[in-house]
């Protein structure tokens, strides 16, 4: 493999999982802030947080189940290609992100919420102040997910296919070079992957800090 | 001492927690205008929750909250309005993100006010309560004693008709303490209402006109003679 082909790749992961991310959160966000401020939907935050672990692989093979042809959404001929993956990891991520943001939002939410009422805010102006404050552990959630994202193979695989030039990732494309027994590639291809997870978890932790203190 | 006008009154108020046993159970009580009501009594006996009540935070579980003679729960823009009037001060200082000048400003930005009267208003209570010299200081590189001052000085700045304070003196010591309670006499006989639940001898002593004790989920008008002894 040649280093364009790994450029290649690598930012086709970054595309990917960068693109899947910002999908998830557009819905998790929103349904985060839902479930921090209706107590009645709680019980929908904990069957969240009970799917963050779940397999990558499981949700390729239901994925894969849905997209293929015979399947109920076979005529939109997704199945392998980039879109598939990045619906796939953004059904992935979704419990993640809502989950942590659904954390720092309800606390957000009962430390400022009440402050701002008592300082004569507006519904409105409550919300604004609760997402304000609470902004730093939003980012650490959406970046985690993107973490998870770019680091995940089962959906890649199953729904992707591993097309050279069209669907392939830095995972699958390590999976690929150890079928092949190339070793090395595979390790230079595991260290992008790193110093790309290690960054990202950098800038959380961070993130997640300062939300702290 | 003439009685000043009702600015809050709650009648036949019944309050529980969502789950929880009940915290007030059939309580009447006004609030006045120019007056200073210490709520005392033991911990977790409901001091703070009638405060919130109060200051229109919670909503009884049943009765009536009056504020101004008209219903402020039966409109989202009267409770505003009402909101507007009475400012309740946490005991453990909460401040947002940012410089105390942001902490102070927050509740007259909301309010639409020009940022230049915000400048003028914020530096003068900021000199009142003698904490000009941390204005621009980040709100959370604060002693519990200056967050202290900042929420007060947050809750004063909007000159609200009625202020309810919970435990205020807790983290000050004795200079801010004195300092606070100047303010206090100034700002009561500016006629602004004052709402103390504390458990503190001294502030009840010095400035209270009247003394509500919350005892078994009811309230009893008291005296600090009777309350201290």
């Amino acid at each position: 493999m040649t280093s364009s082909e790994i450029l290649d790749v690598s930012i086709r992961s970054l595309y990917v999982a960068g693109t899947a991310t910002l999908l998830a959160s557009s819905w998790s966000l929103v349904l985060a802030f839902l479930l921090a401020s209706k107590p009645r939907l709680r019980p929908i935050a904990s069957i969240l947080e009970s799917l963050v672990g779940i397999p990558t692989v499981l949700v390729g093979l239901l994925l894969y189940m849905l997209l293929s042809r015979e399947g109920p959404l076979g005529v939109l001929e997704l199945l392998y290609t980039p879109q598939a993956i990045i619906l796939g990891e953004a059904i992935l991520v979704t419990p993640l992100i809502t989950s942590v943001a659904y954390r720092v939002i309800k606390g957000s939410i009962e430390t400022y919420g009440e402050l701002a009422l008592t300082l004569g805010a507006s519904r409105l102006q409550v919300i604004a102040t609760v997402l304000l404050e609470s902004i730093h552990g939003v980012v650490a959630s959406i970046i985690m997910g993107f973490s998870r994202a770019i680091g995940e193979l089962g959906v890649a695989l199953l729904v992707g296919g591993g097309i050279k030039g069209y669907t392939r990732t830095l995972t699958t494309a390590i999976a690929l070079e150890v079928s092949r027994g190339r070793f090395e590639e595979a390790i230079y291809m595991g260290l992008v992957l790193v110093v790309i997870v290690a960054s990202i978890s950098v800038v959380a932790r961070i993130l997640w800090l300062r939300e702290q203190y | 001492m003439v009685e000043g006008a009702v600015l809050i009154e709650i009648t036949k108020m019944w309050f529980r927690y969502p789950g929880g046993n009940w915290v007030f159970e059939d309580v009447d009580v006004v609030f006045r205008r120019n007056e200073t009501t210490i709520v005392a009594g033991p911990n977790g006996s409901g001091k703070t929750t009638l405060l919130k009540i109060a200051g229109l935070i919670y909503r009884p579980t049943r009765g009536r909250v009056v504020v101004n003679g008209a219903n402020p729960w039966s409109s989202a823009s009267r409770l505003l309005e009402a909101r507007r009037k009475i400012v309740y001060v946490h005991e453990k200082p909460i401040l947002f993100r940012g410089t105390v000048y942001d902490n102070i400003a927050y509740g007259l930005r909301v309010r639409g006010i020009s940022r230049e009267d915000i400048g003028r208003a914020v530096e003068r209570i900021a000199s009142e309560l003698s904490i000009e010299d941390i204005l621009w200081r980040d709100s959370r590189s604060l002693s519990s004693g200056q967050a202290q001052l900042v929420a007060l000085a947050r809750a004063l700045v909007l000159d609200p008709q009625m202020i309810l304070l919970d435990e205020p003196l807790a983290h000050l010591d004795r200079e801010k303490k004195k300092l606070f309670m100047k303010y206090l006499d100034k700002i009561s006989l500016a006629g602004i209402g004052i709402v103390i639940a504390t458990h503190d001898t001294y502030i009840t002593r010095r400035i209270a006109d009247r003394i509500v004790l919350v005892e078994n989920r009811k309230l009893v008008e008291t005296t600090s003679t009777e309350l201290l002894g």
